[in-house]
């Protein structure tokens, strides 16, 4: 095994037996760092993070730099959301154009033929007007101010101010509702509702209850719901309005679509340092400004996030692991999946870089990119294709690391995480002269960086020192290998002198 | 005593490089007012000799006495205050700076701190006369020539009133005229009792400038040579060590048909002129000519480096179209480029992946993986065919000598099995023995019928082992000689531009 990978899984060792050392608690015998719960968490941050470190090593590798990593982390986290977000639109529902409250009047824009005399509908939304449950009494066509076509409702009941915000929908009566297996029945047959669209149980008077559908069984004139929660109190006074779950889009297109963004990031940014012959330095650098202003206009500068729409589905792959065992007091020990995508992604790394052409190229032209073109080889495709790999572990990443935080501010989110890839990636043994450097060293290098995060927590070191901490460890690091060089290479020529020597 | 002295002397001089003897118990001794020309074939160690004396290497062992003196030379301020100073084959100067700038260089006269830039212009202006130089040292560098920027440095050395001028090949990038007026300088600095030691490979220049001749041959003194002695053979003989016409060992085998043919190509440096000429199968076809004289630059384009303005290149009667060195391997060419640590070798990387690097992909097994096994096996075919000196296959090719690397990197070649072998001074800074190794190469591979195309600046090694002689000058070819028509002044007159009279 290469020296470089020896001497950091010695310091990883050496800092895991100190922190353990540290936090051992002679009273009750615990050693807080060694607990389960902060195992996983040191496994899933160096996963999450090493993921970026592989990707970034490559590029290294290649004797390119890639600054862009943190902002393309967030602008893939902020599409993931976006990508998945979620609405509830009404069924048999309309936005409202006005309502005139002293007049018992909505009006809705354009014809709209879904409401008749007799219906029962729920008005809500509104700013000014509260909501309501009313018949309809009237429905008439009618001309706006600015001369379209609307339709003006007339309802039995004035509402409680005028409003321009809100929507209506038709309600439907609650039959019934049990709350031993948490069901609610409603009148009229209702085909197209499917799980996880919701209903709004709403009381004319009092309540209002927003409930997610587990099963739907429809009867002729009935319609059967098993909801998330009991519904509790609800009676035939009740009424129900029917909301459809709309996903923006599927979560294998997400997914598929922010790689894809990703990798074209990638693509643009090698044909930019490859064709136009420009400093990866400079092409990054302007990617990490481009992304991060790009992720805060189309997140509008807010939090985006997950909620809790993907808890059963894609939010586990970050947040989930494979438990391991289980012990009396319910607490567990597993290995987080996101560890099982970095060990896999790692794998797949050192076999390009150490089994395949395409490795040995980006390993020569990291050194003498002259010499390799000189050999017959590509070297603007190889180059291209380690920042591809580059920024589609990144967006990787940025979706695991999203998923795992839930919610993300676009304006915070990933900053620096190319410096901590860097940074392992250094310290595990990458030259940012190229040619040198390990996959298996990377990934115990970004190991060393959480250990020293978790340092800086656990031993109550002001937060404000990590990056001080973190900086420190790097430089004594990188130093330590170059004096050890030195010492080698003297011992080499002193070696070698000798043997030179004429008897 | 110290009257009767020589100014310096170099006793028993070693110095090693990993895996290279450079210098073994090298002699040398100069005395005042004097020029004494250093030569030696490349690689026989004057470069290393000259660092040492001027301080940029330590020696291992021997000593230096200037005056008689014992003196310790470890860094390049002793060896300028011992009065010795190098001036570099690659200008030392910074050309984003003026001249009088460049001459007091960590030197300025200050005025508070400041500095006096006055005081150096006028100062510079003296020294500058001294070399002839007629400039205003206010002038940006790089508006002079290269014959006036090397001026410039011989002022700065003059400047620390050095008494010892090292010159390594000053004027191989320099015009004739610029060539004349720095041979001026030189017997003018030597009469006013200036001792220079001049390093060339140009033998007309030794014989017109030296007063005495040093010769160096694989580390080693080759021989002196006196005023009286100083003539072609005589030098050339010490250099090589044996007589040429052993050296070049040439067999006379049939040549084939056509391999390649240039019709009219123009290369992107000199796209003024056209190309045409043919090599043939098991020929060896040297290429001569001035540096600079579009040689390199004609293999670069026909090896898909540089790009083809015009013309066509037929490669067994068919065109065939290259525009770039994947598509030159795939019709059998191959190139030994002429900078070997730049473009020929991947120096950090281990014997073993340099001999593989260009078959990796002819190799690959599916989903571009590795062949080892064809590695490993090409490598140990090369090491033995090429008799490549390293401790294993997976020593790192920095730590081989020049002759080994070189031949590390036509190994990477030979393992594809090329039709064509282009090589751009293949015997550059390699010892005698390799080279000669690499011309039997040459002639074996000739006579197996592969076509050799080989650029050289050594007019003995074009002539002696060239069947035919393609003449550069100035980015056209002035002329072909066949191997019965070779002679030093045939080759000279086309390789200065006078073309060779039609065939009568």
């Amino acid at each position: 095994m290469n020296a470089k990978v020896i001497g950091i899984t010695v310091l990883l060792a050496a800092l895991c037996v100190f922190m353990m050392i540290m936090t051992y608690d002679s009273a009750t015998g615990d050693i807080a760092f060694a607990k389960a719960g902060n195992i996983e968490n040191l496994l899933r941050r160096t996963a999450m993070y090493g993921i970026l470190g592989i990707g970034v090593a490559l590029v290294i590798i290649s004797s390119g730099i890639d600054l862009s990593i943190g902002s393309v982390v967030c602008l893939s986290g902020c599409l993931l959301a976006i990508f998945l977000s979620v609405t509830y639109t009404p069924f048999e529902g309309e936005p409202i154009a006005q309502v005139r409250g002293a007049d018992k009047t909505i009006v809705l824009k354009g014809d709209v033929a879904l409401f008749k005399p007799g219906d029962r509908i729920r008005y809500w939304g509104g700013r000014r007007a509260g909501n309501a449950v009313v018949n309809v009494t009237a429905v008439k066509p009618g001309v706006s101010s600015d001369g379209g076509v609307v339709t003006e409702i007339t309802v039995d009941q004035a509402l409680s101010g005028d409003d321009t915000y809100g929507q209506v929908a038709k309600v439907y009566a609650v039959t019934g509702a049990t709350d031993t297996d948490a069901t609610v029945t409603i009148r009229g047959a209702h085909a197209d509702l499917a799980a996880r669209d919701q209903i709004t149980l709403a009381h004319p008077k009092s309540g209002l209850r927003q409930l997610t559908i587990t099963g739907v069984t429809v009867d002729s004139d009935s319609t059967t719901l098993t909801v998330n929660e009991k519904p509790g109190g609800v009676t035939n006074e009740w009424v129900a309005t029917l909301l459809e779950r709309n996903q923006y889009m599927s979560i294998p297109l997400a997914l598929l679509s922010v790689l894809g963004i990703a990798i074209g990031l990638g693509l643009i940014h090698g044909l930019l340092i490859t064709k136009m012959k420009m400093q990866p330095f400079v092409v990054t650098l302007c990617g990490l400004l481009i992304y991060r202003g790009l992720s805060r206009e189309i997140a509008k500068d807010q939090p985006v996030g997950f909620y809790n729409e993907f808890t059963d589905t894609l939010s586990p792959l970050a947040t989930g692991k494979v438990t391991l065992w289980t012990a009396a007091d319910g607490t567990s020990f597993g290995i987080p999946y996101p560890f099982f995508i970095m060990a896999f992604l790692m794998i797949a790394a050192m076999v390009f870089l150490n089994r395949t052409i395409w490795g040995r190229y980006l390993l020569a032209l990291g050194r003498n990119e002259q010499a390799a073109r000189y050999s017959g080889i590509n070297t603007d495709r190889v180059v291209i294709v380690a920042y591809v790999i580059c920024t589609a572990l990144a967006g990787a990443g940025g979706m695991l690391f999203a998923l795992d935080a839930n919610s993300i501010s676009p304006s915070s989110f990933g900053n620096f995480f190319e410096l901590y890839a860097i940074a392992a990636a250094v310290l595990g043994g990458c030259s940012l002269r190229g040619g040198e450097g390990t996959i298996i060293g990377v990934v115990i290098g970004t190991a060393v960086m959480q250990v020293l995060y978790t340092l800086t927590v656990m031993l109550k070191i002001s937060d404000r020192l990590e990056y001080t901490i973190i900086g420190a460890v790097l430089l004594l690091g990188v130093l330590a290998d170059e004096v050890f060089k030195r010492l080698a290479a003297k011992r080499r020529a002193v070696l070698q002198a000798r043997a030179a020597q004429p008897e | 005593m110290t009257d009767t002295a020589p100014l310096l002397q170099v006793c028993k001089v070693c110095k090693s490089f990993p895996g290279v003897r450079a210098l073994h118990e090298i002699d040398l001794t100069l005395h005042r007012s004097e020029v004494l020309a250093l030569i030696g074939e490349n690689g026989a160690g004057k470069s290393t000799l000259m660092k040492i004396l001027a301080g940029v290497q330590p020696p291992d062992t021997g000593e230096i006495r200037v005056d008689g003196q014992p003196v310790e030379i470890r860094t390049v301020n002793d060896a300028l205050d011992a009065g010795i100073a190098l001036i570099h084959q690659e200008l030392n100067l910074a050309d984003n700076l003026t001249v009088g700038a460049n001459i007091y260089l960590g030197r300025e006269p200050r005025r508070l701190g400041l500095i006096d830039t006055k005081r150096m212009n006028r100062d510079a202006r003296d020294v500058l006369r001294r070399v002839g130089l007629d400039v205003d040292p206010a002038t940006p560098l790089s508006q002079l020539s290269i014959g006036r920027q090397q001026l410039v440095e011989i002022a700065k050395a003059l400047s620390i009133n050095a008494r010892v001028l090292i010159m390594d090949e000053p004027t191989s990038s320099l015009s004739a005229h610029e060539t004349e007026t720095l041979f001026d300088v030189v017997k003018d600095l030597r009469n006013k009792g200036v001792s220079v030691i001049y390093i060339s490979h140009r033998l007309g220049e030794v014989k017109e400038l030296a007063d005495r001749v040093t010769v160096m041959r694989d580390g080693e003194n080759a021989g002196d040579l006196d005023h009286a002695q100083i003539d072609h053979d005589a030098m050339v003989r010490l250099m090589v060590g044996r007589d040429i016409s052993q050296f070049y060992a040439r067999q006379q085998h049939p040549i084939g048909d056509t391999l390649l043919e240039v019709r009219g190509l123009a290369t992107p440096t000199w796209p003024g002129h056209r190309l045409s000429f043919k090599v043939h199968r098991g020929e060896i076809v040297g290429v001569a000519g001035l540096v600079g004289a579009g040689r390199t630059e004609m293999l670069r384009t026909l090896f898909g480096i540089d790009r083809r303005l015009t013309g066509e290149v037929l490669i067994d009667g068919q065109p065939v179209e290259i525009t770039s060195p994947i598509e030159a391997i795939e019709h059998g060419l191959a190139l030994v480029p002429e900078d070997r640590k730049q473009h020929g070798l991947v120096v950090d990387m281990s014997v073993r992946h340099n001999v593989g690097l260009a078959g990796l992909h002819r190799n690959a097994r599916t989903g571009g993986m590795l062949n080892q096994a064809q590695e490993d096996h090409d490598t140990a075919e090369m090491i033995g065919k090429l008799n490549i000196k390293t401790p294993g296959p997976d020593q790192v090719a920095k730590f081989l000598s020049g002759g080994n690397q070189q031949k590390v990197v036509i190994g990477k070649w030979l393992a594809l099995s090329p039709r064509l072998l282009l090589l751009d001074e293949p015997t550059r800074g390699i010892d005698v023995g390799a080279k000669e190794e690499i011309y039997k190469l040459m002639e074996r591979l000739a006579e197996q019928g592969m076509a050799v195309l080989f650029v050289s600046s050594e007019l003995e090694e074009v002539m002696g082992m060239s069947d035919r002689v393609i003449v550069m000058h100035e980015g056209a070819i002035t002329g072909e000689l066949m191997r019965d028509e070779l002679s030093e002044e045939a080759v000279m007159q086309l390789a200065t531009g006078r073309q060779k009279s039609p065939a009568a």
